[in-house]
């Protein structure tokens, strides 16, 4: 596990309590949720059809897609309602300095 | 108590239901009698992404047998022809016959037909299901010019997808716009454009007069005496709840099974969910039909704890999406009870949404943009409908201030 997998996103107060940002790393897109509890990251497209999750709604520890309303768990990744059925793809997230960190792999 | 369920109709209501009551009933027999022969499937990629071939047939189904069979749910293909509520039976063309304690009828909705006088039957398509979406796709690969009857949301997204196969498309539609009138005038001319700039004719305010065969291609006549060469048909014209098998019965029908909002039907024991149910919504006080893909889901699952005893009133709110080429439509709630319009927007790339309001309280919204722009606010939307929550028409129509403000914690 080297360290060069950290990659910065932003910082802490880039967002919002129960929001997201989207961030664009390379090819892929990712999202950084704030919950009550921490930071999340999960992959920044549905696994239904290939629509960015940033214009989703974030609800407790759901995101809601905002094409056909499939809902997964921003912590597990499990997709929890249909259309979507394909889980997303979750990333680990430190806080340093107040700077959040995703782990890419 | 161990009861004999049957489900009538093996479409997406009735696995939901199916499901639900097992959730809720460990013992009872569930059995699903569906004519088609394939476990119960999605519908919404058969005029999209299965047309495109980004979806095969073996990811249309929402359950694989094995999740029926864990759960003990029966599904057998089969079609029912006659129906006896007295005794509690259902037969088949054979006269084999099922007996339930408990009925959920979801045999959901059929395409309208066109009446022609000629013979002219067997060469226009229609598309329902699965079968039908096979032969389309198939026969279509060697057609150039493909006519549309009927500018609806189906009709449409087959346009859509369509052109995206490189096909010249030609749309007809008798009304004076596209989606029919629930959709503002503005929203259906956008989505008009997007179609003109991908290539797609759009006829409006013209009904068919004749359709002719010619050499294999046909010749349709318009009211206006304009002639439209193509080789290929469709007909999208609307659809009527599959309600044929009790018509002679004592079920109650008036544009589909009337219900109430507990799935129940006027016959004791005998429920209706989906798009054949004509069912009361306790939030807007009558009685209503849709057919949607989040109303067969959760109006299924309502049936299905009412039939477990889990006595639940539905009090979803409406909500459906269409989508063809890039863009991305959704209607929530009810658009035709308003006495105010607010618009949101007007830039498809940043999306448009308009609001239908009555006494300052939102009762639908349809909005439209590129995909994903509309679903955060038109699902803000239903929540703040379903709580009565009298909103600031300043930030509605302020695309800067987000809606999330306007929720009630
Ligand atoms: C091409 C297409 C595209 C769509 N796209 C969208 C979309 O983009 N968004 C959206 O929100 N909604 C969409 N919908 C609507 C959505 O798919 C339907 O509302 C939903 O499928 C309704 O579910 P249901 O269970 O009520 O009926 P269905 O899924 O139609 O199931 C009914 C089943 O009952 C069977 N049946 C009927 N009579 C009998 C009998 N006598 N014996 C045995 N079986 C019987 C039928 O064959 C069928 O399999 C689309 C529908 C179609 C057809
Ligand atoms: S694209 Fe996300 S649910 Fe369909």
């Amino acid at each position: 596990m080297s360290e060069e997998n950290w990659i910065e996103v932003g910082s802490t107060d880039s967002i919002e309590e129960e929001d997201l940002i989207r961030f664009d790393h390379q090819d892929k897109t990712f999202c950084v949720y704030k919950l009550t509890d921490g930071f999340y990251a999960t992959d920044g497209i549905c696994t239904h059809e290939a629509v960015h999750l940033e214009d989703g709604l974030v609800m407790d520890d759901e995101i809601e897609c905002p094409m056909h309303q499939g809902i997964f768990n921003i912590k597990s990744g499990e997709a929890l309602s249909p259309p979507a059925c394909e889980d997303l793809k979750t990333y680990p997230v430190k806080v340093d300095n107040n700077k959040i960190f995703i782990k890419i792999d | 108590m161990k009861n004999n369920i049957i489900i009538l109709g093996g479409g997406q209501a009735g696995i939901y239901a199916a499901r639900e009551i097992r959730q809720n009933d460990s013992k009872s027999n569930i059995k699903i009698l569906g004519e088609e022969n394939l476990l119960p499937y999605e519908r919404p990629p058969l005029s999209k992404d299965f047309l495109l071939d980004k979806k095969k047939e073996e990811d249309l189904c929402f359950h694989s047998s094995d999740v029926l069979k864990n759960e003990n749910i029966e599904f057998e293909n089969i079609s029912i022809t006659k129906v006896d509520f007295e005794n509690k039976k259902l037969f088949t063309k054979n006269d084999d016959v099922y007996i339930y304690d408990s009925l959920l009828i979801s045999t959901g909705s059929e395409n309208k037909k066109l009446t022609l006088d000629n013979n002219l039957k067997n060469d226009i398509y229609y598309l329902r299901n699965l079968e039908e979406a096979k032969k389309i796709k198939e026969l279509v690969s060697n057609k150039n010019k493909i006519t549309i009857i009927g500018g609806g949301f189906i009709g449409l997204e087959i346009a859509s997808s369509l052109s995206q196969l490189q096909k010249k498309v030609i749309v007809i539609e008798i009304d004076n716009q596209l989606m029919g009138r629930i959709i503002p005038k503005q929203i259906a001319d956008l989505v008009q454009n997007t179609h003109i700039e991908h290539g797609n004719e759009i006829i409006l305010n013209k009904q068919i007069e004749k359709i002719t065969k010619k050499n294999g291609d046909y010749e349709i006549l318009l009211n206006d005496n304009s002639l439209i060469e193509t080789d290929f048909i469709i007909a999208g014209i609307g659809s009527t709840p599959t309600v044929k098998l009790f018509e002679n019965t004592n079920l109650k029908l008036d544009n589909g099974i009337v219900t109430n909002q507990f799935c129940e039907t006027s016959i004791k024991d005998v429920y209706a969910a989906g798009d054949v149910s004509n069912f009361y919504h306790p939030l807007y006080e009558r009685n209503m039909r849709l057919e949607s893909y989040q109303h067969a889901q959760n109006h299924g699952i309502c049936a299905g704890k009412n039939i477990a005893g889990v006595k639940t009133e539905y009090t979803s709110i409406p909500w459906m999406w269409s989508d063809q080429f890039n863009l991305n439509l959704q209607l929530t709630g009810i658009c035709n009870d308003y006495d105010e319009i607010i618009e949101r927007g007007n830039d498809i790339n940043n999306g448009v949404i308009y609001f239908f309001l009555k006494n300052k309280i939102i009762r639908g919204a349809c909005g439209l943009g590129i995909a994903g722009k509309i679903g955060r606010d038109i699902r803000i939307t239903s929540k703040l409908s379903e709580k009565n929550t009298i909103v600031d028409k300043q930030i509605l129509s302020d695309q800067n201030q987000k809606l999330n403000k306007l929720i009630q914690k």
